[in-house]
C-alpha cells in the first residue's frame, strides 16, 4: 500500500506531448480513476506510475520516495491490462505464478498465496487451462488474480473491463470495487468510461490533451465541474451547453434568457438535462425549440429539441410526455441550477441569481 | 455449387503440375535404363528395383537376370554433395536464425531512430536478383580464397536468408501481444523475456523461418555451381547437374533428384503442423 506523488510529471514522444506538467496525489488505499478520452495521456500516465514508460521531465513518489529511476518490478506494482493480457502459452496457474517467480518465497509460500488468490477470485475450474480457452471475463479474473498474489504496494488497471460485454462489465466493476477495499490496495484504473469512473472511483481525475481537467469525488465531479470539457464529459445525457453572453444580469443565447448573477460578457451556460423543464404557456425568456427525437429509457424519457441548426438541447420528461417530431415547445433551464464557463472553459463563480 | 467444381478442376490441375515430375522421377529411380527406353512406358514399373540407388553412392547391383548394373563414375561426387549440402543447410539455418532472431525483433517491437531506413538497408539485399551479385561475389572470392570453401558459400547463402528470415519474423514478432509490458512488471529483463516468453510463444514462426533457411541453403544452385562447383566442396545441386555432362544414366539421376526431395518431404510431413499454425496476423489464437 502506497501513496503515490506525481509532481510536474511530463512526458514527450518527439515533438507531442502526451502529457503536461502533472501534477497528483493519490493517498494511500485510494481507488483514483484516471478519466478523458483516448489520447489524452491518461495510459501514457498510468505507465509512468507503473516504470513502463520513462518520463521526460518530473518525478514519481511512492511513499515520499522517488522511484522515477526505478523498474516496474521494484517499485511493486501489480497491472492489469487492456483486454485482460496474459502470457498466451502459460496456464491460469502458470500465469498467476510467474508473478511470484521473483519473490524470494519459499515454494510452500507461493502455494498458499496462490490458493488463497485463486480461492479468493473463484478461479479454481480454470487453473489448468490456457488463456485462449478462458472466457473474457475469465481472464480479467486470472489476471486481477495474478496481479494481487504479489500483494502490490499499488494495483495498476488499464481499461480492463473495455473489451468485455456490456452485462459482464457491470457485474465485473462491483467485483473489482469490492475486491479493492476488502484489500486496501492503493488502486489507479484507466477508462474512457464515466459510468466506470462514476461508479467506481473514490476520485476522479479527468484529463484532456495531456493535462489534468479537475480531481475530485465523482460527485464533485459532476456537480461543480471545473471547466466546460469536464462538465461537457460526464453525464448521460450530456450537459446541454448554450454559448452567449451575459448583460445586465441575464444570460441570452439561441432566443433564451435566463436571470444569473454574473459579469457581463461571452458565457456558455450549462444545464444538465433533469434541471430543464418543457413549459405548459408562453412564457418570457423562454426557449422555442422544435422536437428532434424522443428517446424512452422506461423510467423516463430523453427529448432532444432543436433550437437552432447548431444547438441540440436534451430535456428529460416523464416517460408519458408525447409529442411529434417537428412540434414547437418551450423550453426553460432551472435558473438555479445552471453553470456558467467563461470564454477559456473555466466555470464563473455565480451569486444568488436575481428572481425575474 | 458452381464455385465448388471450378475449385475442383482447380485442384486437379495444380496437383497434376506438381505431381507429375515427381512420379516421373519416382518411376524412373526404380527402373532399368532399358525399361526406362521401352515405349509405350509402364505406367507402374512391374519389377521395381533399388539398382540405381545403390550405384549413385558407389556400389555396383545384380539385377534379376545376372545383368550387372555397375556402380556410378558420379557416387564420389553425390556422397560429397549430400554431405555438404547437409553440412551448409544446418550451418546457414543455425547462423540465420541466431542473427535474424535479435535483428527481427528489435524492428518488430522496439522504437528508434533511423528504424525505416535501416530496415529498408537490410532489406534490400531480397530486392537484388542473385545473378547480379554472382560475378562481384566471384571476383571478391578468388580475392579473398573463399572460392571453393563451404564457408564462402555459407556466407553467400546468409546474405539472401537473413534479410529474407528477419523480414518474415518482424511480420510475425509484430503481431504477437504486448507480453514484455506484463514481463517488466514481473520483473523480466528484455533479454529473458525475448529468449523465456517471446520465443516460446512465436515457436511456430520460428520454426517455419528455420525451415525456410535450411531449404533454401538446401536447393540453393546458382551460387554453388559458379563459387564451389568443381572444387572438393561441392553441395547435392551441383553434384546432380554433373549428370547432365556424361554418359546418360537417366535412372542415376532420377535417384539422386529423389534423395534431393528428402529433405522438403521430411520438414512438410513433420513441421506442416507449424507451417499451417503459423499465422502472420494473429500469431496467438
Amino acid at each position: 500500500m502506497a501513496r503515490i506523488e506525481l509532481q510536474q510529471l511530463h512526458k514527450a514522444f518527439g515533438d507531442l506531448a502526451a502529457v503536461r506538467q502533472l501534477d497528483l496525489e493519490i493517498t494511500e488505499g485510494e481507488f483514483l480513476v484516471l478519466l478523458g478520452p483516448s489520447g489524452c495521456g491518461k495510459t501514457t500516465t498510468l505507465n509512468m506510475i507503473a516504470g513502463l514508460e520513462a518520463p521526460t521531465s518530473g518525478r514519481v513518489l511512492f511513499d515520499g520516495r522517488d522511484v522515477s529511476k526505478i523498474s516496474a518490478y521494484q517499485r511493486n506494482v501489480a497491472m492489469v491490462f487492456q483486454s485482460s493480457l496474459l502470457y498466451p502459452h502459460l496456464s491460469a496457474r502458470r500465469n498467476i505464478e510467474t508473478s511470484l517467480r521473483h519473490s524470494g518465497l519459499t515454494r510452500a509460500e507461493r502455494d498458499r498465496r496462490i490458493t488463497d488468490v485463486v480461492r479468493m477470485l473463484e478461479i479454481d475450474p480454470l487453473v489448468d487451462k490456457l488463456p485462449s480457452q478462458l472466457s473474457g471475463g475469465e481472464r480479467q479474473r486470472v489476471a486481477t488474480a495474478k496481479a494481487i498474489v504479489r500483494e502490490p504496494a499499488a494495483f495498476l488497471l488499464d481499461e480492463p473491463l473495455s473489451a468485455l460485454d456490456a452485462a459482464l462489465r457491470l457485474s465485473l466493476r462491483s467485483e473489482i470495487v469490492n475486491l479493492q477495499k476488502r484489500l486496501g490496495t492503493t488502486t489507479v484504473l484507466v477508462t474512457h468510461d464515466q459510468v466506470e469512473a462514476m461508479t467506481m472511483s473514490d476520485r476522479i481525475a479527468v484529463m484532456s490533451g495531456g493535462r489534468l481537467e479537475q480531481v475530485g469525488t465523482p460527485d464533485q465531479i459532476y456537480n461543480e465541474p471545473a471547466t466546460l470539457f469536464v462538465a461537457g464529459f460526464l453525464g448521460a445525457p450530456p450537459m446541454n451547453l448554450i454559448a452567449g453572453q451575459v448583460e445586465a444580469g441575464r444570460f441570452h443565447g439561441v432566443g433564451l434568457s435566463v436571470p444569473i448573477a454574473a459579469a457581463p460578457g461571452p458565457v456558455t451556460l450549462g444545464v444538465r438535462p433533469q434541471d430543464m423543464r418543457v413549459l405548459a404557456s408562453e412564457t418570457e425568456g423562454a426557449l422555442v425549440a422544435h422536437v428532434f427525437a424522443l428517446e424512452h429509457l422506461g423510467r423516463e424519457s430523453v427529448l432532444i429539441a432543436e433550437a437552432d441548426k447548431s444547438t441540440k438541447l436534451r430535456v428529460l420528461v416523464p416517460p408519458s410526455f408525447g409529442a411529434r417530431v417537428g412540434e414547437r415547445l418551450l423550453l426553460a433551464p432551472d435558473p438555479a441550477r445552471c453553470l456558467l464557463f467563461d470564454a477559456n472553459g473555466r466555470r464563473l463563480p455565480l451569486g444568488t441569481p436575481v428572481r425575474s | 455449387m458452381k464455385r465448388t467444381g471450378f475449385l475442383t478442376v482447380a485442384l486437379i490441375v495444380a496437383l497434376f503440375w506438381s505431381l507429375i515430375p515427381i512420379y516421373w522421377f519416382c518411376r524412373m529411380a526404380f527402373l532399368t535404363p532399358l525399361e526406362i527406353q521401352h515405349y509405350p512406358w509402364p505406367l507402374i514399373p512391374h519389377a521395381p528395383n533399388l539398382a540405381a540407388f545403390y550405384n549413385i553412392f558407389g556400389f555396383p547391383y545384380v539385377l534379376p537376370g545376372k545383368l550387372l548394373s555397375p556402380a556410378s563414375g558420379q557416387a564420389e561426387q553425390i556422397i560429397r554433395g549430400l554431405q555438404d549440402s547437409v553440412l551448409v543447410s544446418l550451418v546457414v539455418m543455425v547462423v540465420t536464425l541466431a542473427i535474424a532472431i535479435p535483428l527481427a525483433y528489435v524492428f518488430a517491437r522496439m522504437q528508434f531512430r533511423y528504424k525505416s531506413s535501416l530496415l529498408f538497408a537490410i532489406l534490400f539485399a531480397v530486392a537484388l536478383p542473385p545473378v547480379s551479385t554472382l560475378i562481384p561475389f566471384y571476383v571478391m572470392y578468388v580475392r579473398l580464397g573463399l572460392a571453393g570453401t563451404l564457408g564462402g558459400l555459407v556466407i553467400v547463402d546468409l546474405t539472401i536468408t537473413v534479410p529474407f528470415v528477419t523480414w518474415m519474423l518482424i511480420g510475425y514478432f509484430r503481431n504477437l501481444p504486448p507480453i514484455e509490458r506484463l514481463a517488466w512488471v514481473d520483473g523480466y529483463s528484455r533479454f529473458a523475456a525475448l529468449t523465456r516468453l517471446v520465443l516460446p510463444l512465436a515457436r511456430s514462426g520460428v520454426a517455419v523461418a528455420a525451415i525456410i533457411a535450411f531449404l533454401f541453403a538446401w536447393n540453393e544452385f546458382t551460387y554453388a555451381l559458379v563459387l564451389v562447383n568443381g572444387t572438393t566442396a561441392n553441395t547435392l545441386p551441383t553434384a546432380v547437374s554433373g549428370f547432365l555432362h556424361q554418359y546418360p544414366e537417366p535412372g542415376n539421376l532420377a535417384a539422386s533428384v529423389l534423395i534431393t526431395f528428402l529433405p522438403p518431404a521430411l520438414v512438410a510431413y513433420f513441421l506442416q503442423r507449424h507451417v499451417s499454425e503459423m499465422n502472420l496476423v494473429d500469431p496467438v489464437r
